[in-house]
This record gives structure tokens, sequence and C-alpha cells, in this order.
């Protein structure tokens, strides 16, 4: 069971790494104004390793049928690994906006360059919070939530009382925003993941929105 | 594969009507919001002057499976057989304390031990049928034994005793073959039927299932969840597995004391005793 358990956090451990890298990869790319096509092999690989999570998760339930806490490390271990994965997609996504929309370094990008640094703090939280099973920096996610949400809600608020817009620059920061924003919110889940872990209890459904 | 909603197949009709809407919900919590049907309060049992059970406060609710587990030399059992007066029939064991059934303490002078274990009877281990008598006197033995004569009474309990225990179908056409006869898991269901048949209030069952296979041991298990209805049945197991499947309530016993109770799901999900948590993750001693 334990070795098992380790493969389990090693598996983990390396998607966390791998999403962070591939959010980074991504939104360096949209500052450089280029693409980057190892974050889609980066994607897909993290797709894979969910899925060797899930397999992983459910022999261990049913070789072992885990109680207390190991049950409830490999019931969040299913929340964690889909939230490395999602970081993982959406920093794919984000490349195929820099495919589809091409050059953006014209773009004003002083909303999406402060949020998504403010994501990738995010990020770089959940994967140390999840590495040290540590409740406090998991809650510091949830409260940088707001900020990151806010970017969103307000560029589009802005985008509408616009009267002339650059649409190639608009389209692709309200869709970046819109990832970071999925991102962001994926970070508060395995955060709250983390939480669950160490003391039985996930926070209020309130107080992860 | 289509997927229905189904009944719970444990419980009759006029038992789905009085059990609440969503008992998961209402067992979170673990406090006693009815009655106890048994007590024990103070509880100490002794083999000689080894002291066995070190003053246990626990109770047990009304219609519920209440598991007790914990490891071997825990005092699960012994809690078990001081809950029906069994302790003091080993040598040199006696118990202090109280145990109450339904506030009465059992314990007190001039309570017939002989009249507790009719209300509350236990199911051992080892499936033990008289070796001697055929199903029909297995279960019909204790009623017998209280000088009820053999007639369509007699005849009505043992069915409907066998047809609790789950076992009237496999054995209507056969109740006189040798108790022994059958296998080990229709004996152990012909035990717990012997066991109904005195129409007790609680059943007690220790390690019911450690000496049977899989098929049988689920036999039991389901056999458990449906008697609640009738019946307060407290178990004790060595499989944590079995306690998380059949028991409402479940008890942790270390070194004779009670560590730690409360809803199997919080319990199994969540204890509050550090030492209950390395107790059900394995990682003890």
């Amino acid at each position: 069971m334990d070795l098992g358990m380790d493969k389990l956090t090693n598996l983990l451990l390396e998607m966390g790494e791998l999403s962070q890298q591939s959010v980074a990869a991504a939104m360096d790319a949209y500052k450089a104004g280029r693409s980057a096509q190892e974050v889609n092999r980066w994607s897909n690989k993290l797709k894979q390793l969910d899925d060797q999570v899930s397999e992983l998760a459910i022999e261990l339930i049913a070789r072992f049928q885990p109680v207390a806490s190991d049950l409830r490390y490999i019931k969040a271990s299913l929340e964690i690994s889909y939230g490395f994965y999602r970081y993982g997609r959406y920093a794919h996504d984000i490349v195929e906006v820099l495919e589809t929309f091409g050059d953006l370094t014209k773009c004003e990008h002083t909303l999406v360059e402060p949020t998504a640094e403010k994501t990738k703090e995010m990020i770089k939280l959940s994967v140390e919070a999840f590495a040290k099973q540590d409740v406090e920096l998991a809650k510091k996610i949830t409260a940088m939530d707001d900020y990151v949400d806010n970017a969103y809600r307000d560029y589009i608020k802005k985008l509408m009382k616009s009267r002339h817009v650059d649409l190639r620059c608009a389209l692709s920061e309200t869709l970046i925003l819109r990832y970071l924003e999925r991102i962001a919110d994926h970070a508060v889940y395995i955060g709250n993941s983390v939480i669950f872990i160490v003391k039985g209890e996930e926070p209020a459904y309130a107080e992860k929105n | 594969m289509n997927v229905e909603k189904r009944e719970d197949p444990g419980m009759s009709e006029q038992e789905r009507q009085r059990a609440p809407t969503d008992e998961f919900a209402m067992n979170t919590t673990g406090s006693m919001d009815v009655a106890p049907k048994l007590q024990s309060e103070g509880l100490r049992a002794f083999f000689g002057k080894n002291e066995a059970l070190h003053g246990i406060d626990f109770s047990i609710r009304p219609n519920k499976v209440t598991a007790i587990i914990g490891p071997s030399g825990c005092g699960k059992s012994t809690f078990l057989r001081c809950l029906n007066r069994m302790h003091e029939l080993t040598p040199g064991a006696k118990a202090s304390g109280q145990v109450l059934l339904d506030g009465g303490n059992i314990y007190a002078p001039k309570i017939d031990p002989v009249l507790v274990r009719r209300r509350i009877g236990m199911v051992f281990q080892k499936p033990n049928p008289f070796p001697t008598m055929d199903i029909y006197d297995n279960v019909a033995a204790g009623l017998k034994l209280t000088g009820m004569k053999k007639g369509k009474n007699l005849d009505d309990i043992v069915k409907n005793s066998l047809q609790q225990a789950s076992l009237w179908d496999e054995v209507k056409d056969e109740l006189h073959k040798p108790g022994t006869s059958i296998s080990g898991g229709q004996q152990q269901r012909l035990c717990i039927a012997r066991t109904i048949a005195m129409q007790p209030e609680v059943i007690l069952m220790d390690e019911p299932c450690s000496a049977l296979d899989p098929i049988a041991t689920s036999k039991v298990e389901e056999l458990m969840v449906q008697l609640k209805g009738t019946y307060t049945v407290v178990v004790v197991t060595h499989n944590m597995q079995q306690a998380a499947r059949v028991a409402d309530f479940t008890a942790f016993f270390y070194l004779g004391k009670l560590i730690e109770s409360g809803p199997t799901a919080s319990l199994f999900e969540k204890p509050r005793e550090e030492l209950t948590e390395r107790y059900l993750t394995g990682r003890f001693g």
C-alpha cells in the first residue's frame, strides 16, 4: 500500500512540475510573440499522467480498501491530478490562441501580464501546498482568486463599453484571460483538496468562489 | 446497462415508512438522539487479577448495527460477552460497573442472567449447531427448553426464524436433516435462526464470518443489515472492511479501552484519534 501511495505522490509531483512549466511556457510565448509547440506535447503527457493517477487510485482502492487519511489522500489525488491536467490543457489552449491570432505583441498587455503572473503564483502555491501538505499555503490560493476573476470580468466590461476595439487583440485577450481565470479556479480546487487531505474537510463551497 | 433507482431490499414497507429520509445525514454527527438500547457505564472486566476492560462507557443505538473493532487482545470480545453476562461463565472471570438494557442494569442483584441472555442473544465465531439435532430441532431447541411443546406455534416460530435468517428457502424441504449436514455458511445462518427463535431484542455476533468463505460472508453481512430492522445488532469483527460495509456505528478498542466511536463513515474517513488512524491505515506499532 505504501509503495502505491508513494507512486501516486511521485506521479502528482511530476504533473505539478510539468503543468507549471506548461503555463509558464505558454505565457512566455505570448509575451515574445511566438508559438510554443512543446506545450501541446506536455499537455498530452499530462493527460496520460492523469489517466495513470486514476488507474492507480482505483487499483489502490480495489486492492487495499484504504480508509482514513489514505482514503482521503486517494480521493484528493483524483481532484489534484485533474487540476494539474487542466493547467496543461489551458496552457495548450493559450498556445492555440497564439497560433490562431499570430503575433500579439502589439496588443496592450497591461492586464494579461499581471494576471498571468498572479495565476502562475497560484499554480506555484498549489504545487507547493500539495508537496508540503501545507494548509496555510493552500488558503493563500483562495485569497488570490478574486484578483484573477476580477481581471477577466473587468476586461469584458471594458470591452462592452468600448466603441472602437482591435478585434484581434480583444478576442485573444478575452480568451487568454478566460483560460487564466479557469486555471486559477483549478488552483483553488487543488488547494481545497490539500486542506481536505490534512483536515478531513474542505472549506465551505461559498469560500471557493 | 440500465441503471434504475432501487429500493433498499433490507427494509420492509413498514420499516421504510418509519425510516428517516436521509439516514446517512442523520448519522453524521454521532450524537445520541435516541435512548440507547444498551449502555455500559464504567464497565470493567477481569480474568483473575488481570483487568481486560478498563471502565468502558459506551452507548449502543436501537435498531442499528454497531461494530466493535480493534487488534487481538484489545478486549472487544470480552466487552461483547459482558453485554449479556456470558463473561462471568469463564472460570475466574468477573465484571464490575453497569450494563443497562433499556435503562435497567443487567448486573443488578436478583437479575437472572439466563433471562438476560434470552433478551440478548449471541452468535459465535464458529458455527455451532447442536450436532445430534436436525435443522428443525436446532432452531426449536431453546424454546423447547422453556417448555414449549411441538405444534403449530413452534412450527411457525421455526419457519419464521429460518425466514428471518434467510435460510428457509434453502432448507424448507430438508428440515429433518442433521444441522451439521449443511454448508458452513448455512450452519452460521442456522445459528442466527436459533438465536432469533428466542425472540431476543439484541443480537451479539462475535466474528460471525471469520470461518466463512466470501459468498457465505456476504450472505451473513446482508442478513445483519436486514436484522437491524427488528433487532439491535452488535458485531465484533477483525475485518475492518466488514465493519465499514455493515455497521452504522463503529467503536475502536485498544488495550481494554474504548479509544473512539462514531458513525462508521466518519470514523473510517476522518478518525479523531491518532491511534485509530494508525490502526485503520495499518501503521500500527
